[in-house]
């Protein structure tokens, strides 16, 4: 997937002006939120549920390699390979390579967001094997070419008039619709071809259980399951994080995913696979390849605060609770995770500086940290983000060095660090922020603050500061 | 590769500085663990019901047949694919099909997978399978895929008739995942929790059941 | 006589010095003996905010320094409350010295209708308004500092006041200090979500703790809605006694 990170300021304009998004962006996030609260309240103390969740992803943090060694143990006892990649280029050769020797045509993929940051589409039909995507939404967002809208529902903005068209032209849709069901119908018809005829499965992985051995995954379509028991292959692609350390704890962990996720108690398919087939079985794998992939996480894992950003399960709930997500929808953060969660995931993952806008573009009002159920606290991030960029953290790939605001801070944390020096600057700064007041009111000003006053007005910079003003309070006490 | 990158990787996460580890904080019990008998029952129909899955319920495998035939009558089944758990087996659908006039197929009728495959995926109008368990607390059923209880059959066909012996019913997951996975050595290939029907709600939000799998899906539960 | 510092934080001294006055009034009406430490100036927020930690830490001592002795510091504004109990704390993380002075000034600041309700333990401050109020909680003031029950309890007693349901009143208004200057096309929409909002409640003065919010909102109006009014709390509660509190809750030059 091309990263598109960096034209963030102009597809958020883009998108501002779209007016199906904003009666959609008006209506989804709220009936998200809705349910997800309704759905939490089957626990005797919801906040105590969440925290149990924060806390088992804390612990899975903090004792990641020992359970990943755990996992890998009982997994491949269990009959599966594990496949360690560091980076997404090794994964995306493993895939390759595997579908070469076993002359794989095609492979079908379950919704997977490792698989987007991993671009592993773009290399499988680079080199002749077409992947399909057999999430409906994802299934539409890979024909259009565009980056998900929304983690949960990909392709939900998109006009059932253009799918309509999409389907005709790419998935032997033979007469124009406008209704979803029909469309979803058609790929099914489609798809469902696809898993028959299916050599090679690929799915990401939502939780991976050190206790067993065994992998998970949630959905409610029915896809992941069809990619895991048609074909003789089956490639399972998680990131590191994507352990916890028992069937319980994953338990828990899901009540939590699917209630945040799209406020259902369950999704309709939660399916555990440890090791492939029994060789008595029909279906079902008879090989089972779990890729482990790093990608820049074992050096995320380096820093105590930067490391937080692993304990993600990618539910989403960040995403309906943003303010600014729920302005502008998924395709300003430009790649494979939007909203909150790719504000917080992509900087780290691809660099700071290539992601500027992702952590600035934040208010930092704390509502996706409240919601979150894996607890991170996300402006805590931005604001550690922010500190690597100023120092310019070549670390953190933040080439970026914002020389300006660096002298800018300078000069004002000296005026402020002294009363009288800030009363001088104070003075000095008045005449040039009044200067085109008028009736106690800023309308327009110079260049630097130009985006304030395209709609709002200021207050004039008081004659008579409260610094002013207290003298003669004093006075008359 | 492999066992470069896994050494490489775990040995940064190794060198990386260490975190305390906290104490998990205490969480009241789920408040389904109180139910028991018929309210197990209420809660799982009610649960299931909600996502439009059907459930009825009969008092032994002689009206689960009735039943059965009912159904097969309502939705016009001819050929349908069933596993042989525990549960169908003893029912020996062949007969009965015979009787009622439906084929009844089983995944040990066909020579290899790719016959199987084609038999699931195309000719067959539903599956029909037992459950190993069902759980309350959100109107699921949990299978264990064996051989015989193949994994396409319910969730290929376009309709999954799954038949649960209220015995097996339990309030939570962990009531179910301690007995599946309780034992390391005895791990099942692929356990699957089923919640209603195939859906999706992709396309504007609007729900439409029947996506990739099921589009119906109908428990009869057993005593 | 209890005495309280007051830190009167940057936006109100420069922009809204009125919200000051308000304070000041409010809670001397209260029988508190308010203090105003003249060599205060801004609490490093923004310096924060940007990532700019050094030059923060610089703010912050001076902070420190001027606060540091009181037994309790009151402020107009939810944010600058939040820099000193939570941010402060964290800028120090590798300075024993000055992290020990962070820790203890921590629950010794509050924000102004934290400290009536929950320290004066007063609720009823003896004002009066006409009409229908309608309250915006603002996010480092509800989430920040988990106060929202207060302001409302305040409101509640002002005699002759009906505080109407504002939809989405936790939601953001959109400003996040440099957001609203460098991303002005969102910040736009959610200040704009925010104020019709306002319109649609009925009230007629929308009430805040915060001054941030109060330039974004107040300054949306001022544009676009002139009749319409956004308020500080401290002057709401404060105008009836001392009518010291501007039409437009904008300052006017004084």
């Amino acid at each position: 997937m091309d990263i598109k990170t960096e034209q963030f300021v102009d597809v958020a304009r883009k998108e501002l002006k779209n007016d199906r998004n904003k009666q959609f962006l008006g209506v989804l996030p709220y009936g998200i939120t809705i349910s997800r609260q309704r759905s939490m309240q089957t626990f005797a103390d919801p906040e105590a549920a969440n925290d149990y969740g924060r806390a088992i992803r804390a612990e899975v943090i903090a004792r990641l390699s020992e359970l990943l060694e755990e996992f890998e143990k009982n997994a491949a006892a269990n009959g599966a390979k594990i496949i360690w990649a560091e980076t997404a280029a090794e994964a995306n050769a493993f895939v390759l390579n595997l579908a070469r020797e076993r002359g794989v045509r095609y492979v079908t993929k379950g919704k997977s967001m490792v698989t987007e940051e991993m671009g592993l589409n773009d290399v499988l039909q680079e080199n002749g094997i077409e992947p399909f995507e057999t999430d409906l939404g994802e299934f539409i967002a890979q024909q259009l070419h565009r980056p998900p809208f929304h983690i949960v529902g990909p392709a939900l903005n998109i006009p059932v008039e253009e799918i309509s068209d999409l389907f005709i032209a790419k998935a032997d849709m033979k007469e124009p619709t406008t209704d979803p069901v029909k469309l979803g119908y058609a790929a099914r018809l489609y798809l469902r071809d696809k898993f028959h005829h299916l050599a090679m499965g690929i799915t990401g992985v939502n939780m991976a259980v050190a206790e067993t051995g065994s992998i998970i995954n949630v959905e409610n379509e029915g896809n992941i399951r069809l990619n895991k028991s048609s074909p003789r292959i089956q490639v399972s692609i998680m990131s590191l994080e994507k352990v916890v350390p028992t069937m319980a704890d994953a338990m828990h962990m899901i009540r939590l995913l699917c209630r945040n996720c799209t406020g259902q108690k369950l999704s309709a398919y939660v399916s555990i696979d440890s090791g492939p087939k029994k060789s008595d079985e029909m279906d079902g794998p008879e090989e089972l390849y779990i890729i482990i992939l790093d990608n820049g996480r074992s050096k995320i894992y380096q820093d105590q605060q930067t490391r937080e950003a692993l304990r993600c399960i990618r539910c989403g709930a960040c995403l309906a609770a943003c303010p600014v997500y729920c302005k502008i929808g998924g395709y300003p953060y430009g790649w494979a995770y939007s909203g909150p969660m790719g504000q917080v995931l992509s900087p780290l993952l691809i660099g700071l500086d290539r992601t500027h806008d992702l952590f600035h573009a934040c208010t930092l009002c704390g509502a996706c940290k409240q919601f979150c159920p894996a607890g991170i606290d996300h402006p805590k991030m931005f604001l550690y983000y922010r500190m690597l960029e100023a120092q310019a953290d070549t670390e953190q790939k933040g080439d970026f060095i914002p020389d300006k605001p660096a002298k800018l801070f300078d000069l004002w944390s000296w005026g402020a660090a002294r009363a009288w020096r800030w009363k001088i600057a104070v003075k000095t700064m008045r005449p040039m922020m009044n200067y085109h007041a008028k009736d106690g009111v800023i309308r327009k000003t110079v260049a630097p603050l130009y985006g304030w006053f395209r709609t709002r007005d200021l207050p004039v910079m008081a004659k008579k500061t409260f610094h002013d003003r207290w003298t003669k309070i004093k006075k008359s006490r | 590769m492999s066992q470069r990158a896994r050494e490489e990787i775990l040995g940064k996460l190794k060198g990386a500085p260490k975190a305390k580890t906290v104490p998990r904080p205490y969480v009241p019990p789920l408040t389904e663990l109180s139910w028991n008998g018929e309210q197990l029952i209420a809660n799982f129909t009610q649960n299931l019901t909600a996502q439009t899955g059907v459930v009825h319920r009969v008092k032994d495998s002689a009206e689960a047949k009735a039943k059965l035939a009912e159904i097969f009558a309502e939705e016009g089944l001819t050929t349908i694919m069933a596993s042989t758990d525990a549960v169908v087996a003893p029912l020996d659908l062949r007969a009965w099909g015979k009787e009622m006039g439906v084929r009844v197929l089983t995944a040990g009728d066909f020579a290899d997978r790719d016959a199987y495959k084609n038999a699931v995926f195309t000719e067959v109008q539903a599956g029909v399978t037992g459950a190993d368990y069902g759980v309350a607390e959100s109107g699921t059923i949990g299978l264990i895929h064996d051989r015989n209880q193949p994994r396409l059959i319910s969730i290929a066909p376009i309709t999954h008739i799954a038949l649960l012996p209220v015995g097996r019913l339990f309030p939570v997951y962990e009531s179910v995942t301690e007995r599946v996975f309780g034992d390391k050595n005895k791990l099942p290939g692929q356990f699957t929790f089923t919640t209603g029907p195939s859906m999706t709600g992709d396309i504007q939000g609007g729900q439409f059941k029947g996506m990739h799998g099921p589009r119906k899906l109908i428990v009869i539960l057993i005593g | 006589m209890k005495t309280v510092s007051m830190f009167i934080p940057c936006t109100v001294d420069l922009f809204l010095p009125e919200i000051g006055e308000a304070t000041y009034h409010l809670l001397e009406r209260l029988g508190v003996d308010p203090i105003y430490h003249d060599e205060q100036t801004c609490c490093g927020q923004p310096a924060i905010n940007a990532g700019f930690v050094k030059q923060a830490r610089d703010v912050a001592r001076h902070f420190i320094e001027v606060f540091g002795n009181d037994e309790a510091v009151v402020s107009p504004s939810g944010s600058c409350v939040c820099t000193v109990k939570h941010h402060y704390p964290e800028l120090f993380c590798d300075e024993p010295v000055w992290f020990r002075r962070a820790e203890e000034l921590a629950p010794r600041i509050f924000e102004l209708s934290q400290y009536i309700v929950d320290v004066l333990g007063v609720e009823d401050c003896g004002a009066s308004y006409p009409g229908r109020v309608a309250y915006h909680e603002s996010c480092h003031v509800l989430r920040g500092l988990g106060v929202s029950e207060q302001p409302k309890k305040l409101i509640a007693k002002v005699k002759g006041a009906e505080l109407v349901p504002l939809k989405f009143a936790e939601t953001c208004c959109g400003f996040g200090g440099e957001f609203a200057i460098s991303y002005p096309d969102i910040s736009e929409a959610m200040v704009k979500e925010k104020c019709d909002h306002y319109l649609a409640s009925g009230a007629d003065v929308l009430l805040l703790c915060e001054p941030g919010c109060l330039l974004n909102i107040g300054g949306y109006l001022s544009r676009n809605h002139p009749g319409k009014k956004a308020m500080h709390l401290a002057q709401f509660l404060a105008g009836s006694g001392t009518g010291s509190t501007s039409s437009d809750g904008h300052g006017k030059e004084g």
